[in-house]
């Protein structure tokens, strides 16, 4: 598979995971409001205090103040979902996605496609705007929903070859990255809240993750902080346990290099692998040692550094200097706008803005189309 | 239509089978039409706007009809066409004997934008340069079909071709009654085999990659179309790369040797060590690998020269002179200042018809004679007086209309024909081809971007 064509799949899954989980999060934060915390009562006074956990799961407030340094009421909802100068709105998400999938339509089946296709039109057309303000659950279980079909799709049309991999890959770290941070909101929170309350929170979250089902199956409907840490770090059989992720990650790896699993032939196997035997070796009272945030934190550099060494090992082309260099504007540092230039440039086009008749013949108006041809031919 | 503006006859059938749907029916279908190419992506993407606005090609449901047996004449006319273009292309890259025995000047080559003197004596694999030809066809008053321009370089459209069809048939099965079609499914595997019959290394199976500019080219959804119906990969500029003179793909497990390249990038960008410096899309060294014959290229290097707006004066020169034939295909009457005849013609109709300069493009140089003033027109009598040679003339032309479904009417509207032929073992040219549109009223733009669409195309089994 070429290079370019496993870093696309690989972020196209990335991005309709992470458009899915943003739409959990907050699908479950508007459930949150109906109830009496802190974030209910701020909702009832109309601030945007309760989206501020979202912020911070998500990594995006340093983005939210840049691009809102005086927010009024509305503007954190608006980045979250549908602003597109926000790279991981739920619409920015998603048109990376389908960016990423229309770049590789030959590498995907059809039915892929449409799907990918379908949702990204929804959210970015007026009647996604419509959704979203009148019916928010609606919105968010569309984009659920879609992404869950997707994924059926996905593994009831295309062929376990190279593609799946590392489209399950993507998939993978995205979904292990997003639990874990899910996981931070509690130690993220303004206020401790303890009791009923904290009970509240631990069942939000568990929620976000779908995993109160499986949760209560276990462990009852006691909410505990160690009970939800073991689920949803270590748990062996949770799909969207980081363990069960990085798992899942690791054994797509192996497939892909071909190397027996517990050994590793390159250097983002031996991330991967060292975290999952760090993760298999630990316990909730570990974690609690090192501090519930720090542990976090140190997972989400390994799973960074996983990122990382994947794209070292599968996708980065060294410089190649053959190419002659081009002097590009200080506008333009990386040549994306004259490449896209180029791009569009190219082609005897039957659709683009090449004009078809010769310039000649559209110059003339209608009523002197008809003019006879006479004299000799040529 | 007729040149009386009426419905011809074999389209009875057909028009009647589209009303006995009923209004509401019909304007359903339409929709379901419109959303199916939207949901499958089968769109281009609209120039100068950031977000990248797409659109669906406008289609209409009004197929045009081509009887059988006319099809069959424009089909050997295309054939003999493209033949005659590679012959001159491998003449002109060779010995120019086309030249040397004065049937073309060669200040006409020599002042061809897109000739690649590089390339004299080159070979190319099975000495054929033009792999893919989308001829631009119209019709004249006459009901004969004319040659507007051969597109020889990197034509663009068939994938609507084959989209147009497939959805004819999922939206409008009732249409097709009993009237027999020939297919245009076949594509693609032609064009697969076409690929590689010119690999040069004859493996079981030569790695043939499409060579896109990128994701942002209004033609992308074709190249990944075309790419996926072949089964072969599509691949840009920055995948290739060249070593030693063979051309590799860099893939997952390493680099990997790559045999033909359907390109649809121009000559001007393919490679920045030899054209373009600036190019961003291209690959390095790829001219070289051609040249030491270790990969090939559909189409060839310096196929522009064929299909220069000047050149085209020549091509039933060259269908005489290669092939010892008269033109089967008419073409837009080309005059040409420097033969006396022609030149005494074009100065006694100068209000009629419209001047090029020979050397010079872009709308620069021209006279548009029903539009010029008298000062105007003497002028370019003393230019053309002057300097003969750089001045060619031709009549304003006449497209034929086509009926076409307007507010749940049928009406006549402009349309042209373009037909994708391939050359490769043998010629093979595509069962009709893109018919294009001018949906408004009058208007001659076909352009999708200005207001045109397509139709399917049936060539009628009989």
């Amino acid at each position: 598979m070429l290079s370019r064509v496993a870093d696309h799949m690989y972020w196209m899954s990335r991005y309709i995971e992470r458009a899915e989980n943003l739409a959990r999060l907050m699908q479950v934060s508007v459930e949150l409001l109906l109830d009496g915390t802190s974030a209910g009562r701020a909702r009832a006074s109309g601030s945007d205090e309760y989206w501020l956990p979202v912020l911070a799961a998500t990594a995006m407030e340093g983005t939210f103040q840049l691009l809102y340094p005086t927010p009024k009421s509305g503007d954190v909802a608006h980045f979250l979902t549908l602003d597109e100068q926000n790279p991981d709105s739920i619409l920015s998400c998603l048109r990376e996605a389908r960016e990423n999938a229309r770049t590789v339509r030959d590498q995907i089946t059809d039915e892929m496609w449409a799907e990918l296709n379908h949702i990204y039109l929804l959210v970015s057309s007026k009647a996604g705007a419509d959704l979203l303000e009148n019916s928010p659950q609606t919105f968010f279980e569309k984009i659920i929903e879609s992404a869950l079909r997707f994924d059926g799709i996905t593994s009831a049309t295309l062929a376990r070859t190279e593609g799946w991999h590392f489209l399950q890959l993507g998939r993978s770290l995205e979904r292990a990255d997003k639990t874990s941070r899910f996981l931070d909101i509690k130690t993220q929170s303004a206020d401790p809240v303890e009791g009923a309350l904290e009970s509240l929170q631990w069942g939000t979250i568990l929620r976000a993750c779908s995993a109160q089902t499986s949760y209560r199956r276990n462990h009852g409907t006691e909410f505990t902080l160690e009970r939800v840490l073991d689920m949803l770090l270590f748990s062996t059989d949770f799909p969207r346990s980081v363990r069960f992720c990085v798992r899942a990650a690791d054994d797509m790896l192996h497939h892909i290099s071909g190397t027996p699993t517990g050994q590793y032939s390159n250097k983002c196997e031996k991330h991967a692998g060292s975290l999952l035997a760090e993760l298999n070796f630990s316990s909730t009272s570990d974690v609690l040692k090192r501090g519930l945030h720090e542990y976090i934190d140190d997972l989400q550099v390994a799973l960074n550094e996983t990122g990382q060494a994947i794209f070292e090992t599968y996708v980065f082309l060294p410089q190649d200097t053959s190419r002659p260099q081009v002097l590009l504007p200080p506008w333009d540092p990386l040549g994306y706008h004259l490449q896209k230039q180029q791009e569009q440039q190219q082609q005897q086009s039957a659709s683009g803005t090449v004009p078809v008749a010769p310039t000649w013949l559209r110059a003339a108006s209608p009523g002197q189309c008809g003019l006879s041809q006479t004299g000799p031919t040529p | 239509m007729d040149s009386d503006g009426r419905m011809r006859p074999y389209y009875g059938p057909v028009a009647e089978r589209l009303f006995g749907m009923g209004p509401s029916e019909l304007e359903q279908k339409l929709k379901n039409l419109e959303l199916l190419f939207l949901k499958q992506g089968v769109t281009f993407t609209v120039y100068g706007d950031e977000r990248g606005t797409e659109r669906v090609f406008p289609f209409d449901p009004v197929p045009r009809l081509i009887p059988g047996a006319e099809w069959d004449l424009v089909e050997a006319g295309l054939i003999q066409r493209i033949t005659a273009l590679n012959l001159f292309l491998y003449d002109i890259y060779h010995e120019q004997k086309i030249l040397k025995d004065g049937v073309i000047p060669p200040e006409v080559i020599q002042g061809a934008a897109h000739f690649r003197p590089e390339f004299v004596g080159v070979n190319v694999p099975r000495d054929i340069y033009i792999h893919i030809c989308g001829t631009d066809l119209i019709r004249d008053r006459d009901g004969r079909y004319l040659v507007l321009e051969d597109n020889g370089r990197c034509p663009s459209g068939v994938s609507y071709v084959l989209e147009n069809r497939a959805a004819m048939k999922r939206v409008f099965p009732q249409l097709f009654g009993s009237t027999g079609v020939r297919p245009v499914d076949t594509y693609p595997a032609d064009l697969l085999a076409m690929l590689r019959h010119i690999a040069p290394r004859q493996t079981a199976r030569p790695n043939c990659v499409l060579l896109t500019p990128g994701v942002h080219n209004s033609a992308y959804f074709e190249h990944s179309f075309l790419a996926r119906q072949m089964g072969i990969e599509i691949v840009e500029g920055r995948d290739l790369v060249v070593q030693d003179g063979f051309v590799y793909m860099r893939t997952t497990r390493g680099l990997q040797q790559v045999d033909v390249i359907y390109r649809r990038i121009d000559d001007d960008f393919i490679d920045p060590q030899v054209f373009r410096k600036d190019s961003m899309l291209g690959v390095p060294g790829l001219v070289d690998a051609v040249r030491r014959g270790n990969v090939a290229l559909a189409n060839a290097i310096g196929t522009g020269v064929a299909d220069d707006k000047v050149t085209y004066a020549y091509v039933p020169e060259m269908i005489r002179y290669y092939l010892d034939q008269d033109p089967i295909l008419h073409q837009v009457p080309t005059y040409l200042a420097w033969r006396e005849d022609d030149r005494k013609y074009i100065l006694e109709h100068l209000p009629e018809l419209v001047v090029k300069a020979a050397n010079e493009s872009g709308g620069y140089g021209m006279l548009i004679g029903p539009r010029a003033g008298k000062a105007e027109i003497e002028e370019f009598r003393k230019r053309i007086e002057e300097n003969p040679r750089n001045y060619i003339a031709q009549p304003v032309v006449y497209f034929s209309q086509h009926p076409t479904l307007v507010d749940g009417a049928l009406e006549g509207r402009h349309v042209d024909l373009r037909p994708f032929i391939l050359c490769g073992e043998s010629i093979k040219v595509l069962a009709g081809g893109l018919t294009r549109v001018a949906l408004q009223r009058g208007s001659l733009v076909v352009n999708s971007s200005q207001g045109g669409g397509s139709k399917d195309t049936w060539v009628l089994v009989n």
